[in-house]
């Protein structure tokens, strides 16, 4: 299975060195990032890995961010991806330093009593705890916020930070009534809205880096129900890996996911997703 | 101080105030633009061509589609789809057990039965849903997937399709002077617009027009789209609008949702399917068919003020407007 992903992957890498989303695809940040993970430490990918980490330097902005891709001059939440994957396979270096400092900089939406009010009493959050947005500018949401302490929690002195205190309390915060997360609206009118696998594993992998003892027990039990809801490769995926990150397992899951792969050698044609898929069968990012 | 000072002082003290009241009405867009859209407004609304809507009455989903939808594109006098490459976009934003979120296979299949018949050289059916990373699943769970593939028909995941940047039109996005915008979007001759009829919390109402948000691709904007609400859901969903390929619509109304839509909202069988070239006027009528006025729905106001589209003199087609009227349940005020 791992062989027959591993050929499918490093076939479809484009001539710049990064990946796209899909073969054929121009090369983008997320994905490139993903594959560079998915790739490491595995014997006769160092070329492979090598070009993709020089393409992901020439697409980083001058503001340290990274955007979609190296033609987007708007940083955004693929900067979380950038420094995660420079941080494993490259180490130390000044690029990975620049986006963590942007990540660390990135403006919020600027509250106003109306956005106070609309969020205390019609959402049931707590406005004031700073996340991580995908743009700059905008409100805060349960990914890019997990993503970016993915990306910052290996800096010793970031990861004891205040800002990562903050981050603990906006994931109580945003979690669903009855465990686990979505996009980050648990509440919406009255309504609880329901958790998903993908958010769910992702809080949970920031969790297990940042303060594995603020995980509940319901949250993994929320994440393994999310899983069999057909949530997709993706939530499939993701969730092993937490489940993993955490010494958990599902082998229904990993059973499940090698029924999905394709003749080709990867999950639904997707580049991305197959890389996730193989981090997921490693059990680590 | 005498009487005429007094007066000159008072007007010039007028003409500031306006003038502040004007700069702070029109920051969003400038004061240029805004004396600009609503001067088409007003052309629009008495000079423009008039819409035309064709309103079919189907109770079921279980019946055959496609003579209902032959007879409503004739009557609305739709575009030629000849040679040309088509993506119908239904709303599949997400998916849940007993609410009627997503638009009806059976639409979706049967506007691209509809297209083979009349020539369209290729078809995509294609979304990209807002909260979930994955718009496929969705599709496997309202039964689009499976009717898809009894046909042929590809479907894209709009959220990753190597998006492509684009100008953006006048101001209708503040903060930016490009969009991006999904391949198979930009490589389209014509989008048609299958929205499900319900009402939207933040918007009023998801018709034609709200549908179209679907195509704002994830990958570059994130899950869920919040750059549209930053930026104003009214000027994001016209300012999306005005930036595509030419757009039709074909409104799923045979089952439509009310009240707290578009997600928690209850089915109302309704039996409605409106079909139209002008997605504006298209919209007005569905929304007045749900038994709201237009000015509770801020981007069809805002399309009347700037003139996109028709939304003052529209023609009616097909069964009377009458028999499909109903009075849905008000979304949850903000």
């Amino acid at each position: 299975m791992k062989s027959k992903a591993l050929t499918y992957l490093l076939s479809n890498q484009n001539a710049d060195g990064g990946w796209g989303y899909a073969p054929l695809q121009s090369s983008a940040i997320e994905p490139t990032s993903a594959l560079l993970l998915a790739l490491r430490d595995i014997a006769n990918c160092a070329q492979s890995s090598q070009r993709a980490i020089e393409w992901l330097r020439r697409a980083q902005n001058s503001d340290g961010g990274w955007g979609f891709n190296l033609n987007d001059a708007e940083s955004g939440w693929q900067t979380a991806w950038a420094v995660l994957a420079l941080r494993l396979t490259a180490g130390e270096g000044d690029g990975s330093r620049r986006g963590a400092k942007w990540l660390l900089n990135v403006q919020t939406m600027q509250l106003t009593p109306a956005t106070i009010q609309f969020s205390m009493k019609t959402l049931k959050i707590d406005p004031y705890l700073r996340g991580w947005p995908w743009l700059p500018g905008e409100a805060t949401w349960i990914e890019p916020t997990a993503l970016s302490v993915l990306a910052l929690v290996s800096e010793a002195d970031i990861a004891s930070s205040a800002r990562m205190n903050e981050a603990i309390q906006y994931f109580q915060d945003r979690r669903c009534p009855r465990g686990g997360w979505n996009v980050g609206n648990p509440i919406m009118f009255n309504s609880a809205l329901p958790a998903g696998a993908h958010t769910t594993a992702l809080v949970l992998l920031a969790l297990s880096k940042l303060a594995p003892k603020r995980i509940n027990p319901e949250d993994i039990k929320v994440l393994r129900s999310e899983m069999g809801r057909g949530g997709g490769i993706l939530g499939l995926a993701f969730g092993l890996l937490a489940l993993r990150t955490l010494g958990e397992d599902d082998p229904l899951a990993e059973v499940r996911l090698s029924e999905m792969q394709g003749q080709n050698g990867g999950w639904a044609d997707d580049l991305y997703k197959t890389a996730v898929v193989l981090m997921a069968l490693r059990g680590k990012i | 101080m005498n009487r005429r000072i007094f007066l000159r002082l008072a007007a010039l003290a007028a003409i500031g105030v306006s003038a502040a009241l004007i700069y702070r009405n029109t920051a969003p867009i400038g004061a240029w633009n805004y004396f600009r859209w609503a001067a088409r407004g007003q052309k629009q609304r008495f000079f423009g061509p008039p819409g035309i809507v064709a309103l079919g009455e189907c109770s079921s989903y279980n019946t055959n589609l496609l003579p209902c939808l032959r007879g409503l594109w004739n009557q609305a006098e739709m575009p030629e789809v000849r040679g040309k490459r088509v993506l119908i976009k239904p709303n599949l934003v997400d998916f849940l057990e007993n609410h009627p979120v997503t638009t009806a296979p059976e639409v979706v299949v049967g506007v691209a039965d509809l297209l083979f018949e009349l020539g369209a050289r290729e078809i995509t059916v294609g979304d990209g849903s807002a909260f979930r990373r994955e718009t496929w699943p969705i599709a496997e769970a309202n039964r689009l997937a499976s009717a898809l593939a009894s046909r042929g028909l590809k479907f894209v995941d709009l959220n990753y399709d190597d998006p492509q940047p684009v100008p953006i039109k006048e101001k209708w996005f503040q903060r930016a002077s490009e969009f991006w915008l999904p391949r198979n979007v930009l490589n389209s001759d014509l989008i048609i617009s299958v929205p499900k009829l319900k009402t939207h919390h933040w918007a009023g109402v998801s018709l034609s027009l709200k549908n179209l948000l679907g195509v704002v691709p994830g990958a570059r904007y994130g899950w869920p789209k919040n750059m549209l609400h930053v930026n104003g859901l009214p000027l994001s969903i016209l300012g999306v609008y005005q930036i595509l390929p030419p757009v039709i619509s074909v409104v799923d109304g045979i089952i439509g949702m009310e009240g707290d839509g578009p997600l928690f909202g209850n089915p109302v069988p309704h039996g409605l399917l409106a079909v139209g070239r002008d997605p504006v006027s298209v919209d007005v009528i569905c929304t007045q068919l749900m038994g709201f006025s237009i000015e509770s729905v801020p981007h069809l106001m805002l399309a009347a003020w700037a003139g996109i589209g028709q939304t003052h003199r529209i023609k009616i087609q097909g069964v009377p407007r009458e028999s499909l009227q109903r009075h849905y349940k008000p979304p949850p005020s903000i």
